[in-house]
């Protein structure tokens, strides 16, 4: 836990944020450490405020997508297709270190707010673009979707059972990954401007970053000329073809267990699950006998063993729950499984209670407080702080136009009559 | 002043596998020297990883360990050693930021934990990533990137109702870690060069990674749902999902998220008509009418080649995409003009493609791969000599005693 009156790592900075969908991680997590993030919607509300709702209440204010990635945030809506909604973007530019963006590439040039208006106006300003391919280049203009972009990246291939398509993770993640990048490329450029003075543009691929998770998928085809091909969650061995079993099925659903032999720890963990077996009564007489270290080996064994040894862990795991072969069997048997865990298992993680990750944010709108993912990581010195739920629409228009920007009461009326915020 | 921003940082990096190096890595590209500490007693999992350069599995030969390590160099040290201990101080003496994602506790009992480094180095910038984090009862859970993508609820969602979960490949959290420790690692300099304080970042893989998951998370504790796996249907999108083409596990991924895109995907399949029935004009009777939708695209698909569905699809204004494989991504045409892949030669493994870890390009001071993955201990002369400044006597001392290892204790051993 932190102290509120505790530093933050970032409050110098002002970032404009003009994303959407999963790119808007990128300046969620700048305000976590503390950079003053403001989320500039179109009038109308942005299409990312998105289901599931609160309550279930179909309702852009309470969407739950929106929330999760635009707290911390103030937020104001403006049109910046319209000239004076430009005129007003380009005075807040002037007091902003970095813009954040997810346009089609052009899309800011044609308004004449791309990175070269942009620096007429504040030669030192750091503009971030995040696009599924990019700004240049023959795939520039592709219409695409997390989903489409996730097939780019190769890793879409690798995922899924063999005999079906391949299948994506059901929480759309390309999105994330890129506003994840944008962050990171916003603070590589401003910490080169705060040594040279010069700003910069900062294009993001997603397609690059969908990539990224591959582990050693595309080497394994250029080094080796070897095609992998997705086992849905089997491991499989290169050398003999043969595929084994680490997923089972329990009385609440499904756990890993790395059942291998051939080496350690993963000799020592399979003989430690068939002794918890055999005190159970439940570990037939040859599993007690095999050889883990021989008759296990992933480069000598044959399939039968696998298929084998998987079903006789099988008829075991079915007596049990996720939680009880976590807790008895990874925590205090030190067996290598996973609980397949959902929403609900992560929600009631003990681990997670145990380091009070889960933070409260008022949303004194609707009368009540709402549990949200916690730090992203600890800073001792620079601990991130939970200060403000996501912006209602127009939030902070008259604290940011009326305020700091000095507009008067009745040009703002008439800025909202035009639409423009 | 060669135009970097990273210029003159230095990264002494006691992790390992995929978290902490891969971290390190948008650092190096970027200009900073980062240098591994590794031993030939405790290898990186990595480095028994195949694929291996030339079907020959050695400690250097690995493209799984080069993959995530270039730009980087390499020093042996044995830190179960007292001398070895020594030399890892003088490594965190001359480094600005230092990582290590053992088991919490191991950098501890070496006497090189964040409180010891702390004491006699205040402004130094401490990383500590592991799976579940220091403290609670789960703080020794065996840290395997399977297991967390297991824990954050990735896998629950991922295949077919029908099915078992089919568990995202491979250590795929690893990817998010790592995004999340280098984003800290930048934030956390930008506070010491205003403020000169140095400090803690203490991760735990599992709290991060959920950060991709929270609205899911969100709408189980307000609306008690819990988010099921659904093949690729999306809640926002009619049809949605991945169609097979001709050949043999060909496949397209085709999204339509709107009704502007579901009339251009109605004229892409040559079936203008269905835009005027009632029963597709909207997302929700679209939602209703998706077994249809996607049989109708898969019947579309299955007559098309590859890339004759995609120019058909791309050119009618549907987003769409191969489902690139492997081979796909050497030879697409966007990567290319990105320089994306980045030839290099490397001693051992030979001309290798090499990936930058930053997903951006900055305009004036672009990533840049500059040297490939370094063989174990290769830099040790470099390292020990030229940026710490001991002299060939002393490394000689360190090499006879043991401490600066130059030789794997048994026969080198694939380990995945």
């Amino acid at each position: 836990m932190y102290h509120q009156e505790a530093e933050s790592a970032l409050p110098p900075y002002r970032i404009l944020d003009l994303t959407e969908g999963g790119c808007m991680l990128g300046g969620r997590l700048l305000a976590d450490l503390g950079a003053d993030v403001i989320m500039i919607e179109p009038p109308g509300g942005s299409p990312s405020r998105t289901g599931p709702y609160y309550k279930n209440i179909i309702d852009p204010e309470k969407s739950l997508f929106w929330w999760a990635y635009n707290a911390n945030k103030r937020g104001i809506t403006l049109d910046v297709a319209q000239a004076e909604g430009r005129k007003l973007f380009k005075d807040l530019v002037l007091k902003a270190d970095a813009v954040l963006e997810c346009f089609e590439p052009g899309y800011l040039n044609h308004l004449k707010l791309g990175y070269a208006d942009l620096c007429e106006i504040k030669p030192d300003i750091v503009l971030t673009s995040i696009t599924p391919f990019g700004q240049n280049g023959p795939k520039e203009h592709y219409q695409a979707s997390d989903l489409t972009i996730w097939a780019s990246g190769a890793y879409l291939y690798a995922c899924g059972n063999p005999d079906r398509a391949p299948t994506w993770i059901g929480f759309p993640q390309a999105g994330l990954f890129g506003g994840a990048e944008g962050a990171i490329g916003t603070m590589t450029a401003i910490w080169h401007r705060n040594n040279t003075g010069e700003g910069q543009y900062v294009d993001v691929s997603m397609q690059e970053s969908a990539l990224s998770p591959n582990l050693n998928v595309l080497q394994m085809w250029d080094v080796s000329g070897v095609e992998f091909h997705r086992l849905g969650g089997a491991l499989y061995v290169p050398s003999t073809g043969v595929q084994q079993p680490i997923y089972f099925e329990c009385r609440d659903g499904y756990v890993m267990i790395l059942i291998q032999g051939g080496n350690e720890p993963f000799i020592s963990s399979s003989a430690r699950l068939v002794k918890w077996m055999e005190e159970e009564d439940m570990a037939p007489e040859w599993l007690v006998k095999l050889n883990w270290k021989l008759d296990y080996d992933a480069t000598t064994m044959g399939q039968p063993i696998a298929d084998r040894v998987g079903e006789a862990v099988e008829r075991f795991t079915l007596t049990r729950t996720k939680a009880e072969l976590y807790e008895e069997g990874a925590i205090k048997r030190q067996i290598l499984i996973a609980p397949v865990s959902n929403t609900r298992d992560i929600s009631e993680d003990l681990q997670l209670k145990s380091r009070n990750y889960w933070e409260k944010l008022e949303h004194a709108d609707l009368d009540d407080s709402i549990v949200y993912c916690g730090p992203f990581i600890r800073m001792s010195d620079t601990p991130l702080k939970y200060q403000r739920r996501a912006p209602l629409r127009g939030e902070h228009n008259d604290e940011i136009f009326g305020e700091e920007l000095g507009i008067s009461r009745e040009k703002l009326n008439s800025l909202k009559e035009k639409g423009i915020i | 002043m060669d135009g970097k921003v990273f210029d003159g940082l230095k990264v002494a990096e006691f992790a390992w596998v995929i978290v902490g190096p891969a971290a390190s890595r948008y650092l190096a590209e970027h200009g900073a020297t980062v240098v591994k500490i590794e031993s030939h007693k405790r290898l990186d999992t990595l480095r028994g990883t195949s694929p291996f350069a030339n079907n020959k599995p050695t400690v250097d030969s690995s493209m799984a360990f080069g993959r995530h390590n270039p730009n980087k160099y390499s020093v042996s040290i044995d830190l179960q050693h007292p001398h070895g201990q020594k030399l890892a101080w003088k490594l965190i003496q001359w480094a600005d930021i230092v990582t290590e994602s053992f088991s919490p506790g191991t950098m501890e009992k070496w006497g090189l934990g964040y409180e010891d480094v702390r004491k006699l180095r205040p402004e130094i910038i401490y990383l500590s990533s592991s799976m579940q984090g220091r403290g609670g009862p789960h703080s020794g859970y065996a840290g395997y990137g399977m297991n967390a993508v297991n824990l954050c609820g990735f896998t629950e969602v991922s295949g077919w109702r029908d099915k078992r979960p089919a568990a995202p490949h491979g250590a795929y959290t690893d990817y998010i870690s790592t995004r999340f420790g280098a984003l800290a690692l930048i934030s956390a300099l930008d506070y010491r060069r205003r403020t000169g304080k140095g400090q803690w970042i203490e991760q735990s893989q599992f709290e991060t990674s959920l950060h991709f998951f929270a609205p899911p998370i969100m709408d189980y504790q307000i609306n008690g749902r819990i988010m099921e796996r659904d093949g690729n249907r999306y809640p926002e999108a009619a049809p949605h999902g991945v169609f097979p083409c001709k050949g043999n596990d060909n496949w397209i991924a085709i999204a339509v998220l709107n009704e502007e895109q579901w009339r251009n995907f109605c004229q892409a399949i040559d079936q203008p008509h269905l835009a005027e029935r009632k029963e597709y004009a909207t997302l929700p009777q679209r939602k209703k009418n998706e077994d249809e939708l996607e049989k109708m695209a898969a019947d579309w698909t299955r007559s098309l080649m590859l890339e004759e569905a995609e120019a058909l699809l791309q050119r009618a204004g549907v987003p769409s995409h191969v489902v690139a494989r492997p081979k796909d991504v050497y030879e697409d045409i966007q990567l290319k003009d990105r320089g994306y892949f980045v030839p290099m030669n490397h001693p051992v493994m030979g001309r290798q493609s090499y990936e930058p870890q930053s997903s951006f390009i900055l305009s004036k001071t672009p990533r840049r791969i500059n040297r490939p993955s370094p063989c174990l201990g290769e830099h040790n002369e470099f390292v020990f000599k030229n940026l710490l400044g001991m002299n060939d006597e002393e490394i000689a001392g360190h090499i006879a005693d043991g401490s600066i290892t130059t030789e794997l204790p048994g026969q080198f051993k694939v380990s995945m």
